[in-house]
C-alpha cells in the first residue's frame, strides 16, 4: 500500500515551514517514529518523524522550500499490506482514508487527513473522551443503532461512531448514554453553592512559589521525622541574664540565636546533615559552610532567609542578624539575596502555637529542624519533682541522605548544646 | 563577507548531555550574534558595521530571527529528553512562564506572552525564544535583555523578514527594552540564580511528565 505523509500542524498556529534538511532518501527502508526531516518554522526547527514503516517511495520538496501544512511530505510503501488488507487497514487506520487507483501508483493509496498527527510524538492529540462529536453534520450509523437512540433520547449526531468509516453502533449509543447519565448524575450530588459564597483570589508569585517548591520537596525526597524534647532551664537562666544586656545595646536576644549555634555546630560533627544528593552524578554534595535558613511567617506568606556561616558568628552577633532579617521582613524588604544557599532551616512556629509538627524539607537540603512552643512540666531532679522548661522539637530529614542513627546522634548533640549551652563555647 | 560560525557557545554543551534534563543560564563575556537556521547573514544583519566592529556571528540549530548577545544580556537554555512530544506553543507557554515568574520574583510588573514566543513588558519585548526539537528531546533557547540599549541591537540586526503582530512595523529601538530601561535594576547574578530555580523545578516536572 502507497501512504502520502503530508507536513502535519505541529501546533505553532502557523501554515507553513521550511525544509532544513533531509533524513531519507527514495528506497531507503524506515521505521515508524524515523526521522524523516528537519522542518523550520518561525521559531521551532524540529524533526518530523515518519509515521509509518515501510520503504521511501517518493520525497517532496528541497532544502530551502517552503511547505504549506497539509502538502505531501514524502510516499512510503508500507510492507507487506496490499490489496484487500491494504483496503482494511486504511479504513481502519484513517477516517479520512481516500482510495484510487492508477494514476501510477500500483494498490492502494492512503492520504493522511489535514489533522495528522505525528505517531511518534503523540502530537494533536487530544487525551480526552470521545463523547461527543461535533453537530454540524449528519451522523452515520445502522438502523438499530438509529432505532436505539432514538428510544434512549439520545441525539445520534453528537455519538462518535466506532464502527466503519465513523458509523454510529448500538454499542457507541450505549456509552454516549451512561456517560451523560453520569455527568447528570455527578450535576445532582454538587450542591449548587450561590456565587458569593465563594470567594476566587488570584495566586500572588509567591504562594506559587511556595507551592511549587513543597511539592518539589515532597516528590523528591524521602521525608521521615523524629520528634524529641529538650529540658531548657539553664538555657533559659542564660537567656535571662544577657537579655538586658542586650537590650540596652538595642539587640533582643530570643531563644533562636542559641538553636542556630546548637545546629550549626552539629552539623560540623554530622556533616551528612549538611549535604546534597546528587543523583545525576551519583554523588553526595557535602557542604563545608553553614549557612542556616530561618522559616518566617510574614503577611505575604512563608519566607526562608538565610544566615551566612552560622559557625564562625556569635550568639551576640546571630541575635543581631536575626534582628536585622525581621526588620527587613516587616517592611518587605527580603530580596533574593538573603534567601539564597542554605544548607539547612530551622523554623520556629512555636512563636506561634504548636508542640510538635512534621516540618517539609527545605528542598535539597538534608534536613529541617521545627521548634514548638515552650512547655512546663514536672521533673524529678534527685528525689525531688521541680519544674522543667522543654522545647519539643521535630526534625525532618531526607532519608535518601541520612540515616536513622546519625539522625537520632545529630539530634541528641543539639539537645546536649540546648541544655547545657556553656558546652557551645567548650567544645 | 561574513564568515558563520556553527553555534558553539558554552550554552550549547547542555545539548549534548547524557542527563534527563539541564538548564543553562550564561552570561556572555563578549557581543556576539546568533541568526536562525535558516537565515542568512546579508538578510540579516548589517553585515558593514558587523565587520568593523569585527562581531563573531554563530548559527544556532534552532530557528527564529537573528539576535544579539552582550554581556548585559543573559542567555537562557534548557534541554530535556522525552518519550512524549508536546505541542511546541505548550513548551513555549510552560518554559516562557517559569521566566516570567522569576522576573515577577524580582518585582517587574506588566510581564506578557507575545507573538509566537516573545515575553514583553507592555507592548515591548525584552526576550525572544525558540525551540530545536529532536524526535527524544527539546532544546530551548531564549535570550532575555537584562541592560542592553535598543541602540546596540538596531546598530547590528536589519529589521527581521518575519514580524510578529504586535510589533506593527516599529524598528528595534522602539520595538526592544530592557528591564534597566523599564527601570528594574537587577543583579543579573541574582536573576540567573532565580532563572535556574524556576526552570529546574519546571524542567523536573516537564520530565517527570513522561
Amino acid at each position: 500500500m502507497r501512504y502520502i505523509f503530508n507536513f502535519p500542524d505541529i501546533g505553532e498556529g502557523l501554515d507553513e515551514g521550511t525544509i532544513a534538511e533531509w533524513y531519507v532518501v527514495k528506497g531507503q527502508q524506515i521505521k515508524s517514529g524515523d526521522p524523516l526531516l528537519k522542518m523550520e518554522t518561525d521559531k521551532v526547527v524540529t524533526d518530523i518523524p515518519s509515521p509509518k514503516t515501510g520503504i521511501i517511495a517518493a520525497v517532496y520538496g528541497k532544502i530551502g522550500e517552503v511547505v504549506k501544512v497539509g502538502e505531501a511530505l514524502v510516499e512510503i510503501d508500507i510492507e507487506g499490506v496490499d490489496g484487500a488488507d491494504a483496503v482494511a487497514e486504511a479504513k481502519m487506520e484513517s477516517e479520512e482514508t481516500i482510495e484510487e487507483e492508477g494514476a501510477g501508483v500500483v494498490g492502494t493509496l492512503e492520504i493522511a487527513g489535514k489533522n495528522a498527527y505525528l505517531p511518534a510524538s503523540g502530537e494533536g492529540m487530544v487525551e480526552t473522551v470521545p463523547v461527543s462529536a461535533k453537530t454540524d453534520k449528519k451522523a452515520l450509523a445502522t438502523p438499530v443503532a438509529r432505532a436505539m437512540a432514538k428510544e434512549m433520547g439520545v441525539d445520534i449526531n453528537k455519538v462518535v461512531g466506532s464502527g466503519p468509516a465513523g458509523r454510529v453502533m448500538t454499542l457507541d449509543i450505549k456509552k454516549y448514554f451512561e456517560s451523560s447519565k453520569r455527568i447528570e448524575d455527578q450535576a445532582k450530588i454538587i450542591p449548587q453553592l450561590p456565587e458569593d459564597r465563594i470567594t476566587y483570589k488570584p495566586l500572588s508569585q509567591l504562594r506559587k512559589m511556595i507551592a511549587k517548591n513543597m511539592i518539589a520537596s515532597k516528590h523528591n525526597a524521602a521525608h521521615m521525622t523524629v520528634h524529641e524534647e529538650v529540658e531548657i532551664s539553664e538555657l533559659i537562666r542564660i537567656r535571662e541574664n544577657y537579655k538586658k544586656v542586650f537590650a540596652e545595646k538595642g539587640i533582643k536576644l530570643s531563644y533562636l540565636p542559641f538553636v542556630l549555634k546548637a545546629v550549626a555546630l552539629s552539623l560540623i560533627k554530622y556533616p551528612q546533615l549538611n549535604a546534597e544528593i546528587d543523583l545525576e552524578n551519583n554523588r553526595m554534595v557535602f557542604k563545608n559552610y553553614y549557612n542556616i535558613g530561618i522559616a518566617v511567617d510574614t503577611e505575604d506568606g512563608l519566607l526562608v532567609p538565610v544566615i551566612q556561616d552560622v559557625d564562625k558568628l556569635s550568639v551576640k552577633e546571630l541575635a543581631e542578624k536575626l534582628n536585622q532579617i525581621s526588620e527587613k521582613a516587616r517592611d518587605r524588604k527580603l530580596t533574593i539575596n538573603d534567601m539564597k544557599d542554605g544548607t539547612f532551616t530551622i523554623t520556629n512556629y512555636g512563636s506561634i502555637g504548636g508542640l510538635f509538627a512534621t516540618p517539609v524539607i527545605n528542598y535539597p537540603q538534608a534536613g529541617i529542624l521545627g521548634i514548638g512552643r515552650l512547655l512546663e512540666k514536672p521533673i524529678f531532679k534527685g528525689d525531688n519533682v521541680v519544674k522543667g522548661r522543654f522545647f519539643p522539637l521535630s526534625l525532618s530529614v531526607d532519608h535518601r541522605i541520612v540515616d536513622g542513627g546519625e539522625v537520632t546522634r545529630f539530634l541528641n548533640t543539639v539537645m546536649a548544646y540546648l541544655s547545657d549551652p556553656v558546652r557551645m563555647i567548650i567544645d | 563577507m561574513i564568515e558563520v560560525i556553527k553555534y558553539n557557545l558554552p550554552d550549547f554543551d547542555i545539548f549534548n548531555t547524557d542527563l534527563k534534563f539541564e538548564v543553562s543560564v550564561w552570561r556572555p563575556e563578549r557581543t556576539f550574534l546568533v541568526i536562525g537556521q535558516s537565515n542568512d547573514a546579508e538578510r540579516s544583519l548589517k553585515t558593514d558595521l558587523v565587520l568593523r566592529d569585527n562581531i563573531l556571528v554563530y548559527k544556532r540549530p534552532s530557528g527564529g530571527e537573528a539576535v544579539i548577545i552582550t554581556p548585559n544580556t543573559l542567555v537562557i537554555s534548557l534541554v530535556f529528553k522525552t518519550d512524549k512530544l508536546l505541542n511546541p506553543k505548550e513548551y513555549f507557554a510552560k518554559i516562557n512562564q517559569a521566566i516570567i515568574a522569576a522576573l515577577q520574583h524580582n518585582g517587574v510588573e506588566d510581564l506578557h506572552q507575545k507573538g509566537i514566543s516573545d515575553i514583553a513588558i507592555g507592548e515591548k519585548k525584552i526576550a525572544g525564544s525558540s525551540i530545536y526539537r529532536k524526535p527524544d528531546k527539546v532544546f530551548y533557547h531564549a535570550v532575555l535583555n537584562v541592560s542592553e540599549k535598543p541602540e546596540v541591537i538596531a546598530r547590528y540586526l536589519l529589521h527581521p523578514q518575519k514580524e510578529p503582530d504586535y510589533r506593527q512595523g516599529r524598528d528595534h529601538s522602539e520595538f526592544v527594552t530592557s528591564l534597566a530601561e523599564e527601570g528594574y535594576m537587577i543583579d543579573p547574578e541574582i536573576l540567573r540564580y532565580d532563572l535556574e530555580k524556576e526552570l529546574g523545578t519546571l524542567t523536573f516536572t516537564l520530565i517527570s511528565k513522561v
